[in-house]
């Protein structure tokens, strides 16, 4: 063998070892789920409404939901999912590096967060923001009277910056009360250590609720921040991006269209509506530019529900709800003066 | 003149003061006003710190309830228990699947017939069943725990534990009755007893061949359902982990702190290296850089098992506090005892191993006990990793929706589990020095 030739030959060899290697990292996020069996779904450390551990060790709440509806998109099966538990300092770290295939976890959609993270928020499927919370018998009828007062927050969460912004804006020297601890903070309130107490609302409904007299207490009517909350995936994989965003959607998308988890049977038998027909796949090819099956959106709704059940259920008045009123929030219906809104199954 | 009474004076009975309890309490409590008044001050403190506690925690507390807010209409000022017995098996065993859970219970048996034998003074051979509880036992109950498919690597370990297992309960059992062990016994039930030592030998390794493939095609029939680790938690994950960092520390201490004491240099710069770093460093930091740092080392889509990196870290950590633990016990040995084991012709190993070592371990105990305490306590720190060991299933009781806001009673169910475990380890510890120590006594 000439020297020539055997250099080439190992060139093709080393070209061909890289060029698999590509193909291997070139793996769609699907690809990988689908082989691996079961879509890992991160959540954060439990938070009632979103995340919950309960007594038999297994999770629920709303964004476990989401979960739930990713993995009977793709699997048919809301079982076949492994929840992932990280703490908020490490969440986009486990995600970047490959642990998680996706995040759905009270992470707030921010500018900074969609550009500089190396991650894509898909569809916000709640809208929260900072509220607070003071002692009825207070007087206090507005956040604009909370002058000089002092103010229980958790630190190091963007609550504690909302709070200062909305303090030196308003002029009302509000002296911030810190705590580590959401349960210390809460006792802290209830002992009567500061006047009011400030958290997103969805956070400050089911702290009253916890409270001995949750009727002794009131949330004031202003929301000081918007704290819109939507599930992410790494950036670069638009096919994945895509099945979250439209699992979302399929969850509003069914509920406008009136399919629910008792009726879903139903409508994809007996069903005129074009819309439905489309969506639960009797009609059209909508599943094609997911990379999913034909009923991934019949699953989802038959596995978990659509988005109204599924709010009843963890954020209303459910066994398992924390108990906050829909109607004339923004998590309300399009239709019902809300934003949640889903683009057309066509 | 001398006075001498020939006649022994009869033993006067003892002061009053240190017979009677009248006579304690006013030598003890009340030997002058200040003190009495300290003393009553005192005991009205004890008084109404127990008394609020027995209330709250006892009196008025709520036992059966669904949940927080049927409790706050039973008793507003006493203690929720219900919601903690509600999850108290979430609290001991995490997330492991509940029709699995016997395997656990199995798995902390095995380890307590295994170990028993070590307190047991008829039994010999001590030293071959505490080798095996440390290099076979983690495997049968590794596999115990995780399940699956058994690898053929898994297969002879596991069938060798079991062997081991019934060998060790056999020789004990023997050992309890009779005395002798069960090589003896085996030999002269065999009628061998007059064989040469080559023939015996031969005879019980034909035996132990034998036991094992029985034992080999036996296993091969049994698997578990796979467990991921994911599904491990509470008290169940916070045992394992801090059992294999306390099982490995010891070892491992021992090796790094010889390294750091060697008149080699490579060895000791590296071992003192390695010590310094992992000292100068918080065990959350070194969890933090195992779980996330590390994963981003590795190819894209290349996932460790976050338990493994955790207990890993877990294990280094504690091996270099214990190094420093086992040099301090080292320089407390005399140089005339090297000396005097280099006379008599030891060696380097065998000065170590038979004069140094029981010597300085002996020191040790307080110490060692001591940083096994604190590795099991710091171990709950991998809750802030995502790891539900038991701090963390005690506190997501209080976001439980039904329990929402319920985390005193949890906190304090653990603080009172963690002072039994480690009230009783440093009993032992106790214990164990008397013992040990027992020749200075005499």
């Amino acid at each position: 063998m000439k020297p020539t030739s055997f250099i080439t030959s190992v060139a093709a060899i080393a070209a061909m070892t890289f060029a698999g290697a590509t193909v291997a990292l070139a793996k769609s996020t699907l690809e990988i789920v689908k082989e691996r069996g079961n879509l890992r779904c991160q959540v954060g450390t439990p938070s009632p409404g979103f995340y919950n551990l309960d007594a038999k060790g297994e999770w629920y709440g709303s964004d476990v939901s989401i979960c739930q509806a990713v993995a009977a998109a793709i699997f048919g099966s809301k079982k076949k999912l492994e929840i992932q538990s990280v703490s908020s300092q490490v969440r986009f770290t486990a995600l970047a590096n490959g642990e998680s295939d996706m995040l759905s976890r009270t992470a707030t959609w921010t500018l900074l967060r969609d550009t500089q993270l190396g991650l894509d928020f898909t569809a916000v499927n709640f809208y929260d923001g900072q509220g607070f919370m003071v002692p009825k018998d207070s007087g206090i009828t507005s956040a604009l009277d909370l002058k000089g007062a002092t103010v229980c927050v958790l630190t190091g969460t963007t609550t504690e910056l909302n709070l200062a912004d909305f303090s030196r804006v308003n002029k009302l020297n509000i002296k911030p009360v810190t705590f580590e601890d959401s349960n210390v903070r809460n006792d802290t309130y209830l002992n009567g250590g500061c006047d009011a107490l400030t958290n997103d609302k969805s956070g400050l409904a089911s702290n009253k609720a916890a409270f001995p007299n949750p009727d002794d207490h009131t949330v004031l009517p202003e929301t000081i921040s918007k704290e819109p909350l939507a599930p992410a995936v790494r950036q670069g994989d638009s096919q994945w991006f895509d099945i979250v965003k439209w699992t979302v959607y399929a969850l509003v998308g069914a509920e406008e269209l009136g399919v629910n988890k008792g009726n879903v049977d139903d409508m994809r038998a007996n069903s005129t509506n074009a819309s439905v027909r489309r969506m639960l796949g009797v009609e059209g090819n909508l599943h094609e530019g997911l990379g999913l099956s034909k009923d991934w959106a019949y699953n989802i709704i038959k596995e978990v529900g659509n988005y109204g059940e599924i709010y009843e259920a963890y954020m209303g008045g459910g066994k398992l709800g924390i108990g906050i009123a829909r109607s004339g929030s923004a998590n309300a219906l399009w239709t019902k003066g809300g934003l949640m809104y889903s683009p057309p199954f066509r | 003149m001398a006075i001498v009474n020939g006649e022994k004076t009869a033993a006067r009975s003892a002061p009053l003061t240190e017979t009677s309890f009248i006579g304690w309490l006013h030598k003890n409590l009340f030997s002058s006003w200040i003190n009495a008044i300290l003393t009553v001050v005192s005991i009205y403190i004890i008084y109404v710190a127990v008394k609020g506690i027995w209330v709250w925690g006892v009196e008025e507390a709520v036992w059966v309830a669904e949940n927080r807010r049927e409790c706050f209409k039973i008793s507003k000022d006493g203690a929720c228990w219900a919601g903690v017995i509600q999850w108290l098996e979430n609290i001991f065993y995490g997330r492991y699947p509940r029709p699995e859970l016997w395997r656990v219970n199995l798995g902390g048996l095995l380890l307590v017939v295994w170990m028993a034998p070590l307190w047991l003074p008829r039994v010999k051979n001590k030293i071959f069943i505490g080798l095996s509880t440390v290099f076979l036992y983690p495997f049968l109950a590794g596999y115990l725990f995780a399940g699956g498919d058994k690898g053929i690597f898994m297969q002879v370990v596991v069938s060798g534990a079991i062997i081991c297992l019934i060998g060790n309960t056999l020789h004990t059992i023997i050992g309890v009755f009779s005395g002798g062990g069960l090589p003896e016994n085996l030999t002269r039930l065999l009628g061998k007893t007059d064989a040469s030592d080559q023939n015996q030998r031969n005879t019980l390794l034909a035996i132990l061949a034998a036991a094992f493939v029985v034992v080999f095609l036996l296993q091969m029939g049994w698997t578990v359902e796979v467990v991921p680790w994911t599904k491990w938690g509470g008290m169940f994950l916070t045992l394992v982990i801090s059992g294999i960092g306390i099982t490995s520390a010891l070892p491992g201490g021992i090796i790094l702190a010889l390294g750091r004491r060697s008149r080699l240099p490579v060895i000791r710069v590296l071992s003192t290296s390695f010590i310094e770093l992992f000292r100068s460093v918080p065990l959350i930091t070194i969890l933090f850089m195992a779980t996330t740092m590390f994963p981003l080392f590795m190819p894209e889509g290349f996932v460790l098992n976050k338990l493994v990196q955790v207990t890993i870290a877990v294990c280094l950590f504690s091996a270099c506090y214990m190094a420093e633990t086992v040099r301090a016990g080292l320089q407390a040995i005399p140089m005339g005892q090297y000396e005097a084991a280099h006379t008599i012709g030891l060696g380097y190993w065998g000065t170590m191993g038979l004069v140094v070592m029981p010597q300085a371990l002996k020191h040790m105990i307080p110490n060692i006990v001591g940083s096994f305490i604190g590795l099991l306590k710091d171990t709950t720190l991998v809750s802030i990793i995502g790891l539900f060991d038991i701090l963390g299933m005690l506190r997501s009781i209080s976001q439980d929706v039904p329990w929402r806001g319920l985390h005193k009673e949890p906190l304090l169910f653990g603080a009172l589990l963690f002072f039994i475990i480690c009230f009783i380890m440093s009993k032992y510890s106790r214990h164990l020095e008397v013992k040990l120590s027992a020749g200075a006594n005499r």
